[in-house]
C-alpha cells in the first residue's frame, strides 16, 4: 500500500544547495573576526615518551606571538573524550602517540604561530612504543594506560558453542585483517572562539555534535555549559570524524588566555596525523554449518586497535560484536571484542562504526562455507537470513521491516546475470562475482539516545523547527523540513530548521549512527503533530466541529468545505506563536555486559550488494565493472538524498576495500592526499546502480529508518568475495592494493 | 623575504589591485586578503582540488600558484560563475541533480567542470571523469556530479 504524501518521498533539492553553489555558504574557515589571533598546537614527536620539560620562553618572545600555553595554564579540566575523558587536552607527563598536543601558541598570523612552534623545546624520555594490538594484549607489553592496555571487552553469548561445533558438518576458521581508515572529509578541522560580553564564550565550528563542543569547551574552561554557545558552521563532511572537539578546545583556551577571538584550523597533514581514524581490526572467526547449509555456530574474537586513547572505542567494538552474525540467524554464538590501547593514532567513530569489519569476516566465511558445502553462495544466505520470527546476535526479534529475504531474492537474479559475464574477460584478466550482506541497528547500541524537537507555528502558516541534530552535508535539515512540512500542510520553503545553535536547538546527541532520520524525524513529526492538534482543538471549539474533521493546508484550517486562516485564529485568541516540544526515545534494552543480549535498536537497516570485478593478472589492479547496492530505507523521505548517501557510502567502502590504509610507523606516514589515496572519478564502477527497498518501518517517521552508514557496511565483503571468485584464492585482508593482489595471485595453485 | 608585492589581476571580470607576501598562495590571497571565501582550501598540496579556480581559462589548483604569479592574469572563481538571479548552468544542474552534499568540493568541482565545458561542451563520460579526477569528493560518490556536468553541457549547447 503506498501512501500519498505531499512532500515526503519527493526528490526535493537540499535547502542549502543554492548558497553552496554560489560560494556563499559559510564554513568555519570562511569566518573571521576583528582582532582575531591564530592558534597552532605543538604535537609530540614521539609515540611514547615521558615529558621531562617544556621550555616556551623563546616561543613567547617570538615576533607576533601573543600567548603560549601548556597544561598548567588550563583553567578547567585538562581532559577530553566522547565517552571516557582519558585524553589530555595538553599533555603534561606522558605523550601516547605521535601527534599528542603539548602546547598551544596564539599569534597575530598563522605563520608567526607556526614559527613559534619550532622554538618550543620539549625534553622527552623516549619509551618503547607498542603498535600491534595483539602484542599490546600480551603480558609485559609497553603500558599505554595505567589501567592496562585492554580498554574494553564486550561479549556475546548465545547457546552452546562447543557442542554445536561437534555437530557441524563443515567448519571454517580464519583470521581477517582490516585497514585503519581516514574519514577524508574535504574540509579539515576548524574552530573560531570569541569571548562574549558576559564572561562566556561563543564557538563557531565544524562539528558533528555542537552540544559536545559546548560540553567539552565549558569543562576545559571551567565554565557552566550555559556560558558557552556553539554555532555549527556549514560543515564540510564528517563521516564520524568530527565528534571530538580538539580544535574547539584549543581555540577556546587561546581566546580565554588572550581575551581575543581565536581561530584554529588544521592543515591536511595535521588532520591526517593527529585526528582519530577508523579502527583497524584483527578478527579470528570460526563458523560451523550443517550439511543442508544451516548456520549452527559462530565463535569470534574481534580486536580493534583503538590507539592511544579510548575515543569511541568502547561503543565501536560493542557495535561490532552485537552485529557479528550479520543478517543471519545463528543459534550458538560466542564472541569477544576488545578495544586495545596502542601508541598509534587514536581510532574512534567512522561511518560503519565497527560493522564493516565484522561484515567482511562473516561474509567471507559464508562464501567459503558455500564452497565447502557445494551450495550457491546466495542460496546459502537465503537459507539463513533473518525474518520477523528469528533473533539476531543480541536475541532481538524484529517485528517488521526485515526485507532481507526479498532483497536476496532480487540479488540472486542479478548475480545469475553477472556470472554470465565472468567468462568474457579479456586476455590477461580474470573476472569474479561477489555478494555481501549487512544489517545495522539504527542509533546507539551501547546505550539509548533520545531526540528532542521544538516546533513553532507562526500566524502565516510557516514554522520554525529547533532540533539539535546538525547537518554535515547529508541533507538532514532538508529532510526535517519535509517531515514538518508534511505534518503542517505547507511547502518545504515555509519551514525553517535550526539545528546549528546550542542556544536554540535542543541537544539530540550526535549526528551519527544513522540516527537523525529515525530519531529526530520522529521527534519533529510528533512536535509538529502536537502543534497542529492545538490548532485543531481551538478551531473545533470556535466553529463547533470535531477536531478530526479539520485539515491544515497552506496556513488555512479547512472545515465543512470552509476555511479559516491561521492568522485569524491567532488574532482571535491573542496568540503570537503556537509552540510545542516532543521527544523520541525508542524502546530499547542495551546489550547485557556479560552476554550481549538485549534489544539494542529500535529498528535495523539491511543491505545486499553484488559486484562484478576484473583483476589484471599482470598488475594486480582491480576494476569494478558492475556494482549493485540494494538498500533498505523503510520509506525514502527524499530519494535524491537517499541516492547521494548510498552512492557516497559505496564509494567510501570501495576506498577501504581497494586502496585506503593509514600506515603508522611511529607516526602516520601517509599524511597527504597524494600518499593516502581516496577514490576519484576514475575509480567509479563502470556500471553503478542502486536499488532502494521500501518496506515501511512502523515506528519510523512516515515509515522511514536510517540507512546511510549501511551503504558502506558490505562493500569490503562484496569486493573481497568477488576478487576471491576471480582469482581462486581467498582474500583475508583489506585493502586489496595491487601489491596485495599480486601476492594472492602468486598463491594460486599451478595448473 | 616576505616583503609585500603589488598584484594586479582581473578577478571575475573586474580589475583588482592589492599586495601579497611573496610566499602567499593565490588561494590565501583570494580568501584572506580579498575575502572571496567561495574558493575552498582542503589540502594545500594540490591533491584535493577544492581550491580550483580558472586561471586564464584553465583550471588550476590555486594553492599551488603564488599570488604574485597571478599578476596580470584573468582569474575566475565560483563567485564569478553566476549569480543568485541567474545561476550558471553548472550551478543549476548541481542543485537539481543532488550533486551538492557538504558542498566543500563544489566550487572547485564546478570550476574544473567549467574549464572542461568551455573546451568541449559535449564531453564523453570518460572526458568528464578525467577532467574531474583531480577533484576529491567524499560525500556523493561522484555519480550525481557526473550527471550534473553532463546536464550542464546539454544546457550550454542549447538543449534542455
Amino acid at each position: 500500500m503506498s501512501v500519498d504524501y505531499r512532500v515526503i518521498g519527493k526528490p526535493i533539492p537540499r535547502t542549502d544547495a543554492r548558497a553552496k553553489v554560489l560560494g556563499q555558504a559559510k564554513y568555519g574557515d570562511d569566518f573571521s573576526l576583528p582582532r582575531m589571533v591564530f592558534g597552532k598546537a605543538l604535537r609530540s614527536a614521539h609515540p611514547n615518551a615521558r615529558i621531562r620539560s617544556v621550555e616556551v620562553s623563546r616561543a613567547r618572545s617570538h615576533r607576533g606571538v601573543i600567548a603560549v600555553m601548556t597544561a598548567q595554564d588550563i583553567p578547567g579540566e585538562n581532559s577530553i573524550g566522547p565517552i571516557i575523558k582519558d585524553q589530555p587536552v595538553l599533555c603534561h607527563d606522558f605523550v601516547r602517540y605521535t601527534g599528542d598536543a603539548i602546547a598551544l601558541v596564539a599569534a597575530e598570523t598563522e605563520q608567526a604561530a607556526e614559527e613559534a612552534l619550532t622554538l618550543i623545546e620539549v625534553e622527552y624520555e623516549v619509551l618503547t612504543p607498542v603498535f600491534d594490538p595483539l602484542k599490546a594484549m600480551e603480558p609485559g607489553a609497553p603500558v599505554v594506560h595505567s589501567g592496562g592496555n585492554i580498554g574494553t571487552h564486550m561479549k556475546v553469548r548465545r547457546g552452546d558453542v562447543e557442542s554445536a561445533f561437534q555437530s557441524a558438518a563443515a567448519v571454517v576458521e580464519r583470521r581477517f585483517i582490516t585497514p585503519r581508515v581516514e574519514h577524508g572529509y574535504i574540509e579539515p578541522e576548524v574552530a573560531v572562539v570569541a569571548p562574549d560580553l558576559e564572561g562566556g564564550f561563543t564557538v563557531w565550528s565544524s562539528t558533528q555534535y555542537a552540544h559536545l563542543d559546548r560540553e567539552e569547551v565549558s569543562r576545559v574552561l571551567g565554565l557552566s555549559q550555559s556560558r558557552v554557545r556553539v554555532h555549527q558552521m556549514v560543515t564540510g563532511g564528517g563521516f564520524g570524524g568530527k565528534l571530538n572537539p580538539h580544535a574547539q578546545c584549543y581555540a577556546a583556551l587561546l581566546a580565554w588566555k588572550t581575551g581575543r577571538p581565536a581561530k584554529v584550523r588544521y592543515f591536511r597533514d595535521e588532520s591526517l596525523m593527529a585526528s582519530y581514524k577508523c579502527h583497524p581490526y584483527v578478527i579470528d572467526m570460526k563458523v560451523g554449518a550443517s550439511r543442508e547449509g544451516k548456520l549452527l555456530v559462530l565463535e569470534a574474537q574481534l580486536v580493534g586497535n583503538t590507539g592511544a586513547y579510548a575515543c569511541q572505542g568502547r561503543a565501536v567494538i560493542t557495535k561490532s560484536v552485537t552485529h557479528v552474525s550479520g543478517v543471519y540467524y545463528i543459534p550458538n554464538i560466542k564472541a569477544d571484542a576488545y578495544a586495545v590501547f596502542t601508541n598509534a593514532v587514536p581510532c574512534g567513530a567512522m561511518r560503519g562504526y565497527g560493522v564493516p569489519q565484522a561484515t567482511f569476516a562473516l561474509e567471507s566465511m559464508l562464501d567459503e562455507l558455500a564452497g565447502r558445502l557445494g551450495i550457491d553462495p546466495v542460496e546459502l544466505r537465503l537459507r539463513n537470513a533473518l525474518d520477523t520470527t528469528l533473533p539476531n546476535a543480541t536475541g532481538q526479534i524484529l517485528n517488521a521491516s526485515v526485507p532481507i529475504k526479498a532483497m536476496l531474492g532480487r540479488a540472486k537474479v542479478e548475480v545469475v546475470a553477472l556470472r554470465q559475464l565472468v567468462t568474457q574477460a579479456p586476455m590477461g584478466k580474470v573476472r569474479g562475482v561477489g555478494v555481501g550482506c549487512s544489517s545495522r541497528g539504527i542509533g546507539s547500541i551501547r546505550k539509548a539516545s533520545r531526540s528532542t524537537a521544538v516546533v513553532s507555528l507562526h500566524p502565516d502558516g510557516s514554522a520554525t523547527v529547533a532540533c539539535g541534530h546538525v547537518d554535515l552535508g547529508q541533507g538532514s535539515d532538508t529532510m526535517m523540513s519535509q517531515v514538518a512540512a508534511e505534518e503542517l500542510g505547507v511547502e518545504v520553503d515555509r519551514i525553517r530548521v535550526v539545528t546549528n545553535d546550542t542556544a536554540i536547538s535542543p541537544d539530540c546527541e550526535s549526528t551519527s549512527a544513522s540516527r537523525v532520520t529515525y530519531l529526530s524525524g520522529n521527534a519533529v513529526k510528533k512536535a509538529a503533530a502536537k502543534v497542529k492538534q492545538r490548532v485543531f482543538d481551538i478551531v473545533s471549539r470556535d466553529v463547533g466541529c470535531a477536531p478530526e474533521q479539520l485539515r491544515l493546508l497552506n496556513g488555512v484550517v479547512a472545515y465543512r468545505e470552509q476555511g479559516i486562516r491561521l492568522a485569524e485564529v491567532f488574532a482571535r485568541h491573542t496568540l503570537h506563536v503556537i509552540t510545542d516540544v516532543a521527544e523520541y526515545l525508542p524502546e530499547t534494552t542495551p546489550p547485557d555486559p556479560e552476554t550481549g543480549q538485549g534489544a539494542p535498536a529500535g529498528t535495523f537497516n539491511f543491505n545486499v550488494h553484488a559486484a562484478l570485478v576484473e583483476v589484471d593478472e599482470g598488475t594486480g589492479r582491480i576494476q569494478v565493472l558492475k556494482y549493485l547496492a540494494l538498500s533498505d530505507v523503510g520509506q525514502a523521505l527524499n530519494p535524491m538524498a537517499v541516492n547521494g548517501q548510498v552512492f557516497g557510502g559505496v564509494m567510501m567502502g570501495l576506498g577501504s576495500a581497494l586502496m585506503e590504509d593509514v600506515i603508522v610507523d611511529n607516526g602516520v606516514v601517509n599524511n597527504t592526499f597524494s600518499t593516502y589515496l581516496i577514490p576519484t572519478t576514475c575509480d567509479l564502477p563502470l556500471d553503478f546502480r542502486i536499488g532502494v527497498i521500501e518496506e515501511p518501518e512502523p515506528t519510523g517517521p512516515f515509515g522511514a529508518k536510517g540507512f546511510a552508514e549501511g551503504s558502506l557496511d558490505p562493500v569490503g565483503a562484496t569486493i573481497a568475495n568477488a576478487v576471491s571468485h576471480a582469482i581462486g584464492v581467498r582474500v583475508h585482508r583489506l585493502p586489496l592494493t595491487s601489491e596485495r593482489v599480486h601476492e594472492l595471485l602468486r598463491q594460486r595453485p599451478l595448473h | 623575504m616576505n616583503d609585500p608585492q603589488r598584484v594586479c589581476l582581473t578577478l571575475n571580470g573586474r580589475v583588482v589591485e592589492d599586495t601579497a607576501r611573496s610566499n602567499e598562495t593565490l588561494v590565501e590571497f583570494l580568501r584572506y586578503r580579498l575575502g572571496l571565501t567561495g574558493t575552498k582550501e582542503g589540502c594545500d598540496t594540490g591533491d584535493c582540488g577544492a581550491c580550483t579556480v580558472s586561471f586564464d581559462g584553465k583550471a588550476v589548483n590555486s594553492c599551488l600558484v603564488l599570488a604574485v604569479e597571478a599578476d596580470g592574469a584573468d582569474i575566475r572563481t565560483v563567485e564569478g560563475l553566476g549569480d543568485a538571479g541567474q545561476l550558471h548552468p553548472l550551478q543549476q544542474t548541481f542543485v537539481d541533480q543532488g550533486a551538492v552534499q557538504c558542498g566543500f568540493c563544489t566550487p572547485g568541482m564546478m570550476m574544473a567542470a567549467k574549464s572542461l565545458l568551455d573546451e568541449q561542451s559535449n564531453p564523453s563520460e570518460d572526458e568528464i571523469r578525467l577532467a574531474l579526477a583531480g577533484n576529491l569528493c567524499r560525500c556523493t560518490g561522484y555519480v550525481s556530479i557526473m550527471s550534473a556536468v553532463n546536464a550542464a553541457g546539454k544546457m550550454l549547447r542549447g538543449g534542455k
